[in-house]
């Protein structure tokens, strides 16, 4: 049963290192990233206005929102500057065969 | 005795070395004196989200008041109405005194203000804080037509916002580009091109001459004679530094507060900063004056971390923004000395720059896209410009190739 909640989201190589592909499914939108440590996903829009974080800049273990460069740590979602102040959502990623799955539920 | 620390202006470079100062000092005593009734919040949201209703009052505050209370941040709500340098006290209003070891001066700006006919001017509405936001809000219910003079950066949000709540918006300029010389012509027109394709009438290279009241309505005659008629008028025409407190005294003052790098002005151990501040900048070595949420925010920390006794220098790479419709525009560096401009992307759709380089370097930018779809190249040019890097234009004029590859580690 567990298993059928880790979606299928691409391979590895899709994303270059410290970059960060989106990742949409049914009607929700999510950002995956490729860190030097490994893969992590959030959810794909800020939750300081509707824009899509996958035009951001990543730095390190943060993600930058290309709108008003509100900072959130791509690890724990936590908003890290302002005017972001609402924590974005994490999802747990695993990798296998060289697949990357995220668990959306 | 615990020293006193006293922050003159209530807005978000006050709250931002409040909050600095608290972070390094246990001790001190540290108030907040802001002659507004509300604690600290963002004016940006003024003239986009809160006049469109998607944000309240509630949502524009940098934090609560508990987070202030457990910070042991003191919000006094007072008009400052005089401060005696000499002898280190703050007079207010109500005609108490505040005896201060250390100063911040943070009163921001406040808007110019047109001068047409004593009938009229007072009828005319200006955006600056929550209180006159509300006010316009309230104000342009039920009405259709509104004039807004000026188009700068307000003007034009305001425009935009009253537009999407299907105002009729006519927008009367003076210059002959939208939002002044530090915006490239190019980068104007199309705001200008995104405006009209909206139904918002923009009227360039005209004043207004003269403006009648008419029952509830206004006349307004244009310097070519035309005219317009409107049920509401606002006017963002710039802002200056409120400084007015500070003339005859020792405080040197030209342009806003002088101040170094370390937002110390020429007093001992008075600081000012955010709006307000006409600091010297190491980098582009010369004195500037920014109006801005991420100065006023950067400004703010950099005062509180040498209030609080940590020498830091001020070199922030100069960014803003502005909303409009859908469209996000960004400005880094200063875009006033180069001797190349390289364009990088056709269509709004995908963001469009323009960089100003010298040098073969990067001293500012300036993109307009669909929201977001400038901000991580805006991003990437301000750690450019902000190391100094060399540049091949080729490949910032290069949309297929991504811009991160230019920022050395
Ligand atoms: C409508 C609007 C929209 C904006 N939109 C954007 C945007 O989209 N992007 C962007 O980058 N920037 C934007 N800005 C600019 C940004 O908000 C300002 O640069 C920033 O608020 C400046 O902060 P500050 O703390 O220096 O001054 P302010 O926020 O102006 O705060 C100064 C405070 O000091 C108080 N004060 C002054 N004198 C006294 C006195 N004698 N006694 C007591 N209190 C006093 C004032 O009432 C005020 O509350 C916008 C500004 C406005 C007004
Ligand atoms: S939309 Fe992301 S910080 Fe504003």
């Amino acid at each position: 049963m567990a298993d059928e909640n880790w979606i299928e989201v691409g391979s590895t190589d899709s994303i270059e290192e410290e970059d960060l592909i989106r990742f949409d499914h049914q009607d929700k939108t999510f950002c995956v990233y490729r860190l030097t440590d490994g893969f992590y996903a959030t959810d794909g829009i800020c939750t300081h206005e509707a824009v899509h974080l996958e035009d951001g800049l990543v730095m390190d273990d943060e993600i930058e929102c290309p709108m008003h460069q509100g900072i959130f740590n791509i690890k724990s979602g936590e908003a890290l500057s302002p005017p972001a102040c609402d924590d974005l959502k994490t999802y747990p990623v695993k990798v296998d065969n060289d697949k990357i799955f995220i668990k959306i539920n | 005795m615990n020293k006193k620390i006293f922050i003159l202006g209530g807005g978000q470079s006050a709250l931002y070395a409040a909050r600095e100062i608290r972070k390094n000092n246990i001790d001190v005593e540290i108030t907040i004196l802001g002659e507004e009734k509300f604690i600290p919040y963002e004016r940006p949201p003024l003239s986009k989200d809160f006049l469109l209703d998607k944000r309240i009052d509630e949502d524009l505050y940098f934090c609560s008041k508990e987070t202030l209370e457990e910070e042991k941040i003191n919000y006094l709500n007072t008009i400052i109405i005089k401060v005696d340098f000499e002898n280190n006290i703050l007079v207010s209003e109500d005609n108490k005194q505040y005896t201060y070891d250390t100063l911040l001066i943070s009163t921001g700006s406040k808007n110019r203000k047109l001068n047409i006919n004593s009938e009229v001017d007072d009828e005319i509405f200006y955006l600056r804080n929550l209180e006159e936001a509300k006010n316009i809000k309230e104000k342009a219910l039920g009405k259709k037509n509104i004039l807004i003079i000026g188009g700068g950066f307000i003007g034009l949000e305001i425009a935009s916002s009253f537009s999407q709540l299907n105002k009729n918006i006519s927008l009367v300029e003076v210059g002959n580009q939208l939002m002044g010389r530090i915006i490239p012509n190019q980068i104007a027109d199309l705001v200008k091109q995104f405006h009209e394709e909206e139904g918002n009438k923009i009227i360039l290279n005209k004043t207004i001459s003269e403006i009648t009241k008419i029952n509830e309505k206004y006349k307004i005659l244009l310097s070519d004679n035309t005219e317009i008629m409107s049920d509401l008028i606002i006017a963002g025409i710039g802002s200056t530094p409120n400084v007015g407190l500070f003339e005859n005294t020792k405080l040197k003052l030209d342009n806003g507060i002088v101040t170094n790098e370390f937002c110390e002005t020429n007093i001992k151990n008075v600081f000012a900063s955010g709006d307000v501040s006409n600091f010297y900048h190491p980098l582009y070595t010369k004195y500037m004056r920014l109006e801005s949420y991420q100065h006023a925010q950067n400004h703010g920390l950099c005062a509180g971390k040498n209030i609080s006794g940590i020498k830091t220098e001020y070199s922030s790479i100069p960014w803003m923004w502005s909303d409009q419709f859908n469209l996000n525009l960004q400005l880094t560096g200063i875009c006033d000395d180069y001797d190349e401009i390289v364009e990088r992307g056709k269509r709004i759709d995908d963001g469009i720059i323009y960089f100003f380089l010298k040098n073969k370097k990067i001293k500012g930018a300036c993109g307009l896209g669909i929201a977001g779809k400038v901000g991580r190249d805006i991003r990437i040019t301000s750690k450019l410009t902000e190391k100094n890097t060399i540049v091949d234009s080729s490949l910032l004029s290069d949309q297929s190739q991504k811009l991160n590859k230019l920022i050395q580690k």
